[in-house]
């Protein structure tokens, strides 16, 4: 797992004392691993990993969705381009 | 929207509808505009500021200093714009539903005077900054999906109230504050004179339905007392808003933001404004304590 993924995936863990580990397909909202009252501190997380703003009237909530999805979105998109 | 599985709250609110009645002013006229406010004047109490108390404040030059009392301002007017939209949204559905029969005369005094806080506050903020913050970015999902149809209705005055008493700290403050220009004074104290009156509301509604959660499933009190904890944290966050350090031409404003949040100074801040809540939650039997790990 790349840096930036291990620190995802540090944050989602830290909130959630429910989860030992999180499979890269599982869904982060319906299992409310990711709730309303996290995403702001969880999308200023992804900015700073990434060194690119996000525009909160741009989101897909699909794009957030599984760790999977989160790593293909911000991050092999970026290594790639 | 599950109101009807609620029982009727009811509440003794004669004094505070004559209060509403009494103290009612005119908001459109009680303020004096002036064209510019003085940018040698902070706009803030600089002890209220989210770097206050810390190394990262005084790292700053004096003029940055002044750039985050104003931007910091316009994030905080903007947050209560913001939090008037949202409680107003559900206030306005629920006004004329049986269960809140007994205190919609008050619920109406309450949509008029936030119609009006929001109004003055987005005066300030377009006149004198220029702009609002829009909204922080919010997931569709429902966060107390959860839990029951009368924890849900609890959770939603829950937040209006901690939205509430957590903005009445910064206008108590700041509103004797001799060092703010007058009109960003004047705001604060014409604020908190009329929250005064909703917070007093809010925990008595937030007092009924908690017991209304209690006598259904006792066992859902420390859920809820999850989610209340979770919310107030969540709020003290917002008001660390990173686009204000980046106007006030603050380098590094996530990085920045992410240690000031974690600053011992800044979460003995956080606790000092959280104090009266807290209080409230725990004598209502919703403290934090339970929370189970």
């Amino acid at each position: 797992m790349t840096e930036p993924m291990q620190s995802v995936q540090e944050f989602i863990l830290g909130r959630n004392s429910k989860f030992d580990r999180l499979d890269g397909d599982l869904d982060l909202i319906d299992s409310r691993a990711i709730n309303s009252l996290a995403f702001v501190e969880f999308i200023f997380l992804l900015e700073e990993l990434t060194g690119e703003p996000i525009d909160p009237e741009e989101l897909d909530l699909d794009d957030f969705r599984t760790l999977n999805a989160i790593e293909a979105r911000f991050f092999k998109q970026k290594a790639a381009s | 929207m599950a109101v009807r599985e609620i029982e009727p709250v009811v509440l003794d609110l004669d004094r505070l509808e004559q209060m509403a009645e009494s103290g009612y002013y005119n908001p459109y006229t009680i303020f004096d505009w002036p064209e510019s406010i003085d940018a040698d004047k902070p706009w803030m109490s600089e002890s209220l500021t989210t770097l206050a108390g810390t190394e990262m404040w005084d790292e700053l030059t004096r003029d940055q200093q002044l750039a985050l009392t104003r931007y910091e301002t316009i994030n905080f007017f903007s947050l209560n714009i913001h939090g008037i939209r949202e409680l107003m949204s559900e206030v306005m559905l629920r006004i004329h539903e049986r269960t809140y029969a007994g205190v919609s005369e008050f619920l109406h005094h309450f949509i008029g005077e936030e119609n009006e806080h929001m109004w003055f506050f987005a005066q300030f903020c377009l006149r004198y900054g220029g702009k609002l913050y829009p909204a922080q970015p919010s997931l569709k999902a429902d966060s107390v999906a959860h839990l029951s149809p009368v924890a849900r209705e609890l959770v939603v005055f829950a937040r209006i109230l901690i939205f509430e008493e957590i903005v009445d700290y910064y206008n108590a403050h700041m509103a004797t504050d001799q060092t703010l220009p007058v009109i960003a004074r004047e705001i604060n104290r014409v604020h908190h004179q009329d929250e005064s009156r909703h917070v007093a509301f809010g925990r008595m509604v937030f007092t009924d339905l908690l017991a209304q959660v209690a006598k259904r499933d006792p066992d859902e009190v420390p859920v809820v007392a999850e989610y209340l904890e979770n919310y107030l944290q969540y709020s003290i966050g917002t008001l660390y808003n990173p686009a204000a350090y980046r106007d006030a031409g603050i380098p590094d404003a996530l990085g920045l933001r992410r240690r000031a949040l974690a600053h011992p100074v800044r979460v003995e801040a956080h606790d000092q404004v959280l104090k009266r809540t807290r209080k409230f939650l725990s004598k209502a039997g919703v403290s934090r304590d339970l929370i189970k790990p």
